[in-house]
């Protein structure tokens, strides 16, 4: 009795893997990306391609939340009706959990790779040497009225170094990209908590001058002294935070010239010395390794440290908030950040296509595009101008958005790639060590003895 | 169809086509092999795979005609053979060109328009189980049943319509105007007819074919759709997978041969002796090639052991960690509960569809929900574990400290973390296993054992256990081969992944890292080879171990 | 006997008690990803947790443009719901440099500050005048906290000063179902769930097939080199499948399937493990039945579909359970093969996955996404509940 059913249903397979034959051609060229709408290309499977005269050209960014992403989209719906010739093609990448560089440079070796996209600041070497992006120097010196000196120095001394001559600037010979934005870290503040504790507001011994590590620290500890599941400071577990610490001391990650591991210095060590208090001396911070973010949000950390990107988020918790800027270190600044990411072009392209993509980097970072998505209160315009400045001042909360932008200028350390090295093999090593060190497992002498011998080993041994 | 009309016709075409083929085959091999043609561009190693498969194919090709023109029976299998794999590669080729195999991609874009037409088949075959009810009535049963096939075949065609169909059919015929395609179907045509030719009853007595012969073509016919699917896609990259583990690919460019330098690397261990128990490792170590990788004391000397690649031994004790914990736990409390759920009492269906529920659900998705348990400031896990030391300490007056366990983020607990979460995913599946083996011992044999006086616990270590022993295999092996190679979870759940500090870097995760972070492909199939030898070695011991205990059995 | 039922039941008890703890564990973390994906973001991030999705009660009351959040206060020893009006209030903790412990509270703003010093453990501390009982008593400032104002709503009169963090918000039970709908629209999980359905069912048609007849040819059929090529099966079955990936995926951009669905269907359709489970089922149906059938002039594909497949249904259920579990649930491959930026072709685990980073600071829309990726298996599984356990079971004793 078996067998008629089972006709059908071999019947009704065949029909389906008839259906699969239709239409390939319509998805084999172009993803239509932009997620939502793909019922209508599919729909008729014969649709003619786009008029033969625009380059279509797909780019992508690593967007935080949905909000970003419709940011974008539109963004790209604009500058598809002001680029004359070009068609665009927004796709929003995975987030930083998704593995948004893995899955890039995946795409990249197998040629699925889109035109235009985003890289974090600390990856510009990787995929430069590995030439996965294109240098633009040349379509950049056809271009008259462009100049590198239109964007934050910091961002465009790392994206004009040139490897072979070691040389950067404008007329170096190289150039990987053009920056999207710039950030830095603040404190977020919980000042509902701070008040609860008794403790002075940070954000007046700021303009005080008064706000260094021991003021820091002190209400940090009032903070917790509210209960023991009250934190005065929360931080996730990654490079930035705790790179500011070491800058802030005058140390950092690497050696003057980026060719050696520097986390064993003295300056180094003091910085990372004072953040291991906080987490196993006095307890005033949120487990090293926890994300920061639910309980700063859930109302129980005073001080949470992250970027410009956190403010949208924080936009809806129920506390009374705001933000400074970090204290200052004993090296007299904050170490603070200039975090920074740039557009870059697909290493393969050539001829017009490749003229299209600088076309469309330069769109992306007009001061139109910049305020489009800065108005997100995501990040910081990369353009260095004064109307940048008092527009990014308008999007508020939190009030004082100048915290920010004196972060900005406290000489913050630019993020930058590692020429000499291995950027994605440096970073695991330097992560592990100082997370063994701030939950305790590792001592300070520990750390010191192996880190820079086991960083080196990793990212510079090639 | 004049072949018919004469045997000797019909053969003829036969070995003629095979002396073409074979010749054509021979032909485009020695072009392959000489780089003639549009054969130039391809990479060498292609290029020789298929000029030697082509010469084999045409020597299959050439014999077959030999032995068919001699009437011997080989020539049929060899025929049947030679024809069969050349349609299966036409019809394969065709496919690919046509785009059939990318259409799947557009079917799921269309299919969501043919599914509510699909529930319409689907009320079809609920009106044919209706059929059921008329025993007897031979007529209606007849009517209902021809009511429900129509009604399905018509829901599954208005659905296959609305999914696209015809423009995929006119899209597959415009296909046939690419010559190439249409040179296929026309190859796909001929091996077809050839095939027939040769199948039938007439060339069997022709060639005389005996019993043995059909259950060969057949057998070889059955097993040809996954032998085939077998050797492309796994045994293929298995061998291309030990290809790249001695070569320094990066995913981008070249490849070059560097021997066993991979395997080298992750063995390479440097030994020596510290002058106390303290020293520093870059006293004795070449610093900038080891790493230290662990130190001990030894009869009052101490010893420091560096290795080349540090984080490959960690991986390595990590998932051995794991696997150690993970199955035995997993496995015990199976064991438990499933000697709990082999009873009659009420309800116990009930429990064994709760029991099996986390085996059902996805890696990830389970994941993303123990992540938010685990947190250690504002989940329920530590919420729950304060909740009962406050009321122990309320109840015992005692005071206890809320031990506020940061399961995800200490390297201490991260581990446990993931093992907790393994096991009480996996117990289910392996109650469920339990449960049946139990069911298959013969009550009997407890019946025997009471009348000897044996108790419960007697009759669970002397009957249960070693009846059990065939299911505790097979449970135990696959619960530590999945567990030898876990990976989501740890994606999933850690941040950075792997961490933290590298207290939940598995094999899997440090292959991960190195095929598709670090883009070492060529080191990350070495590491793969290493964990092939981990579960191979795994699994033979626990096979060693079962035919001891069946062994065992029988002597009782 | 009396004692012997006795016993029986504080066994079976004992069983049940045992067995429901742990079916409580088991159910605990999806009874949690349902409840937290019907929540507010808000609600999300409390401490201390709770299970249920709950909002805040607001009330209206005259004089204030919003409504006021209802706290539980304790008024002379009486809790009672009253409203926030402010808070943030400054306030000091005063007490009599000779009292210390005699601690009052009072807004910073209430009290009048004076000259005069009091010298309390050797320091020197102002003097405030604070009001007590009507008397305004010199006191020093202990410490400073920050309190709320709460009215009560009924009579706006009366009113307190209390701690705001630690007072308890009248609440009520609260859905989101909405949730649901933003998750599908953020992350395009219907079509995520589509191609999982469709690799799913294509992957569990093609492996029952070629198991079914590979198993039915290692079975009963001979021919020359079965016996090794078996052995060759049974050896691959232990092979680690991330050992495959790598070139796996070469041969995936060699063939152009690179970000296509095909890669998660036609490479997973040949199975050493199903074919090794059906030729192990087929290897008891009895050899007579065959033989007959033989003699009868039926061709082996007539008795493969006659004889051999209805007698062999729950080894069928049994390999569609594994396949449909692994083909539901695999990640790593679709991780590596399918790009991110192609969300058409996502399956659920990967739509998660580019969730839990898209909306990371929203737990409920994250688990309102696990929650759609783990209930159609659970539906499945209930549905066919009876097939599904106890096929799985006959496996592992041939197994």
């Amino acid at each position: 009795m078996i067998s008629p059913k089972l006709r059908l249903l071999t019947l009704l397979i065949l029909v389906l893997l008839l259906v699969a034959c239709g239409g390939n051609n319509t998805s084999s060229t172009n993803n239509t990306g932009a997620a939502t709408n793909d019922n209508a290309a599919a729909a008729n499977p014969t649709t003619p391609p786009q008029p033969a005269a625009d380059i279509a050209l797909r780019w992508r960014t690593r967007p935080d939340n949905q909000e970003e992403a419709n940011v974008y989209a539109t963004v790209s719906a604009t500058l598809d009706q002001q680029l004359e010739g070009i068609s665009l093609t927004y796709e929003p990448g995975g987030s930083e959990t998704a593995s948004y560089q893995d899955v890039l440079k995946t795409e990249i070796a197998n040629g699925t790779a889109p035109d235009v996209f985003w890289i974090p600041g600390t990856d510009v070497a990787d995929f430069a040497t590995r030439g996965l992006i294109l240098n633009l120097a040349s379509l950049a010196g056809a271009t008259s009225g462009f100049s590198v000196d239109a964007f934050y120095p910091g961002p465009m001394f790392h994206l004009t170094y040139n490897p072979d001559s070691m040389a950067s600037g404008g007329a170096s010979g190289a150039l990987w990209g053009l920056p999207r934005d710039v950030s830095t870290f603040a404190l977020y503040l919980n000042l509902d908590l701070i008040a609860e504790a008794g403790a002075p507001d940070p954000r007046e011994l700021a303009a005080n001058g008064q706000w260094d590590w021991q003021a820091f620290l002190e209400v940090a500890q009032a903070v917790h002294a509210l209960g023991p599941d009250i934190y005065g400071y929360g931080a996730n577990a990654w490079w930035g935070p705790y790179g500011t610490w070491m800058n802030a001391a005058g140390g950092g990650f690497f050696n003057e010239d980026r060719t050696a591991c520097n986390l064993d210095s003295a300056e180094s060590l003091a910085g990372l010395a004072f953040e291991q208090a906080l987490y196993q001396e006095y307890n005033v911070a949120v487990p090293y390794g926890e994300d920061s973010e639910p309980p700063f949000r859930a109302g129980k950390v005073a001080m949470f440290q992250n970027g410009r990107w956190a403010t949208p988020g924080t936009r809806t918790v129920t506390f009374d908030w705001d933000v400074v800027e970090l204290p200052k270190g004993p090296a007299g600044n904050a170490g603070n950040w200039l975090f920074w990411g740039a557009y870059v072009v697909n290493g393969s392209l050539t001829g017009e296509r490749a003229e299209a993509a600088w076309k469309l980097v330069q769109a992306l970072t007009t001061a139109e595009t910049q305020a489009t998505v800065a108005a997100l209160g995501a990040n910081i315009p990369s353009r260095v101008s004064q109307e940048a400045f008092d527009a990014f001042l308008t999007y508020t909360p939190p009030a004082n958005n100048q915290a920010f932008l004196n972060g900005l200028a406290d000489s913050p350390a630019t993020e930058g790639p590692l020429w000499a090295g291995s950027w994605p093999e440096y970073a695991p090593v330097m992560d592990a060590a100082v997370q063994a060190l701030m939950t305790g497992s590792s001592t300070l002498e520990q750390f010191a003895a192996t880190v820079c011998n086991d960083a080196n080993r990793a990212a510079f041994s090639r | 169809m004049t072949t018919e009309q004469s045997p000797a016709r019909w053969l003829q075409v036969v070995i003629g086509w095979h002396l073409l083929a074979a010749a054509a085959a021979l032909f485009a091999a020695i072009l392959l092999l000489t780089g003639g043609g549009p054969a130039g561009s391809m990479a060498l190693w292609a290029r020789l795979l298929a000029a030697f498969l082509l010469l084999g194919w045409g020597m299959g090709s050439g014999a077959a005609a030999f032995y068919i023109y001699h009437r011997i029976h080989r020539g049929r299998t060899l025929s049947l053979f030679t024809n069969y794999l050349a349609f299966v590669f036409f019809f394969l080729a065709a496919c690919q060109i046509m785009g059939v195999f990318l259409g799947i991609d557009t079917l799921a874009n269309n299919i969501g328009r043919g599914l509510p037409f699909l529930l319409l088949a689907f009320i079809g075959y609920l009106i044919g189980t209706a059929a059921d009810r008329y025993e007897g009535y031979y007529a209606r049963q007849q009517q209902i049943t021809r009511i429900s096939q129509g009604i399905m075949v018509a829901g599954g065609l208005i659905a296959a319509l609305a999914a696209g169909l015809l423009p995929g059919l006119i899209n597959l015929l415009r296909q046939l105007g690419n010559p190439t395609a249409l040179g296929l179907v026309i190859g796909m045509g001929i091996c077809l007819l050839m095939l027939w030719l040769m199948g039938r009853e007439k060339a069997a007595a022709a060639l005389h074919a005996q019993t043995h012969h059909e259950a060969m073509i057949n057998g070889y016919l059955f097993l040809s759709p996954n032998l085939l699917g077998f050797l492309i896609f796994f045994a293929g990259p298995l061998l291309l997978s030990l290809y790249v583990s001695f070569t320094d690919w990066d995913a981008f460019g070249t490849r070059n041969w560097v021997g066993v330098q991979n395997y080298q690397r992750i063995f390479d261990l440097n030994i020596a002796t510290l002058s106390s128990p303290t020293q520093r490792a870059d006293e004795v170590l070449d610093v900038t090639l080891y790493g230290e990788l662990a130190r001990f004391t030894i009869a009052g000397r101490s010893i420091i052991v560096g290795a080349r690649d540090r984080l490959f031994w960690i991986a390595l004790r990590n998932t051995v960690v794991f696997s150690l914990l993970a199955v035995p736990l997993s496995v015990t409390i199976a064991l438990v509960l499933s000697n709990l759920l082999n009873s009659k009492l009420p309800g116990i269906k009930f429990f064994r569809a709760i029991y099996f529920l986390p085996s059902i659900a996805a890696v990830v998705g389970i994941s993303l929900v123990w992540q938010w348990l685990y947190n250690s400031t504002v989940g329920f896990i530590n919420y729950g574990i304060l909740t009962v030391i406050t009321f122990l300490n309320n109840v015992l007056g005692t005071e206890m400290a809320d031990p506020a366990i940061r399961w995800l983020s200490e390297s201490r607990t991260a581990l446990l973390a993931i093992i907790i979460m393994a096991v009480w995913q996996t117990v289910g599946f392996n109650t469920v296993l339990f449960l049946a083996g139990l069911q298959n011992i013969p009550g009997d044999l407890y019946e025997a054992a009471t009348v000897d006086g044996a108790g419960k616990w007697a009759q669970f270590v002397n009957v249960t256990i070693p009846m059990l022993a065939p299911t505790t295999f097979f449970v135990i092996t696959t619960t530590l081969i999945k567990s030898l190679q876990v990976f989501e979870e740890i994606f999933i759940l850690t941040n950075p992944v792997g961490g933290p500090d590298n207290s939940t870097l598995t094999l899997v995760v440090y292959l991960y890292q190195n095929g598709f972070q670090f883009f070492k492909q060529g080191y990350a199939s070495a590491i793969a080879w290493v964990l092939f030898i981990v579960i191979f070695g795994a699994t033979l011991w626990q096979f060693r171990r079962q035919q001891q205990s069946v062994s065992g059995v029988y002597d009782v | 006997m009396k004692s012997y039922r006795l016993t029986q039941t504080l066994q079976n008890a004992a069983v049940y008690l045992v067995l429901t703890g742990f079916a409580a564990l088991m159910l605990f973390p999806f009874i949690f990803m349902i409840a937290t994906s019907l929540k507010e973001p808000a609600d999300t991030f409390r401490y201390p947790p709770r299970l249920l999705p709950r909002a805040p009660v607001f009330v209206e009351m005259a004089g204030y443009e919003q409504d006021l959040p209802l706290y539980y206060v304790t008024v002379d020893g009486d809790e009672e719901q009253y409203a926030l009006v402010e808070s943030g209030i400054r306030v000091g903790r005063y007490a009599p440099a000779d009292n210390l412990a005699m601690e009052l509270v009072r807004p910073l703003t209430d009290v009048t500050p004076t000259e005069e010093m009091a010298l309390v453990n050797g320091e020197e501390k102002p003097l405030f005048l604070v009001e007590q009982d009507g008397q305004l008593v010199p006191m020093v400032l202990v410490g400073q906290t920050a309190l709320g104002r709460f009215v009560n709503p009924e009579d706006p009169t009366q009113e307190t000063l209390a701690n705001v963090r630690l007072s308890q918000p009248v609440e009520r039970l609260t859905a989101h179902p909405d949730n649901y709908r933003r998750v599908v629209e953020l992350n395009n999980m219907g079509r995520a769930l589509t191609n999982t359905a469709l690799v799913t069912i294509l992957v569990v048609i093609g492996q029952i097939t070629t198991s079914v007849v590979g198993g039915y040819a290692f079975a009963r059929l001979k021919f020359p080199g079965r016996d090794s090529i078996f052995l060759f099966y049974l050896g691959t079955i232990m092979i680690p499948f991330v050992m495959l990936i790598i070139p796996l995926y070469q041969i995936m951009v060699l063939v152009g399937w690179v970000d296509r669905l095909a890669s998660l269907i036609i490479p997973w359709i040949f199975t050493a493990y199903g074919t090794f489970l059906m030729r192990q089922f087929f290897i008891t149906v009895p050899k007579e039945v065959e033989e007959a059938a033989l003699i009868d002039g039926a061709s082996r594909w007539q008795i493969l579909l006659r004889i051999f497949i209805p007698a062999s249904v729950p080894a069928l259920a049994t390999q569609a359970t594994f396949t449909f579990l692994y083909a539901w649930n695999s990640f790593f491959w679709p991780l590596v093969i399918i790009n991110t930026g192609n969300e058409r072709n996502h399956v659920l685990t990967l739509a998660l996955n580019v969730l839990r980073g898209r909306a990371s600071d929203a737990p409920n829309l994250i688990l309102a996404g696990a929650a759609i990726s783990i209930i159609p298996p659970l539906i499945v599984f209930i549905l066919g509940q009876r097939f599904f356990v106890e096929s799985a079971t006959s496996s592992a004793v041939k197994g």
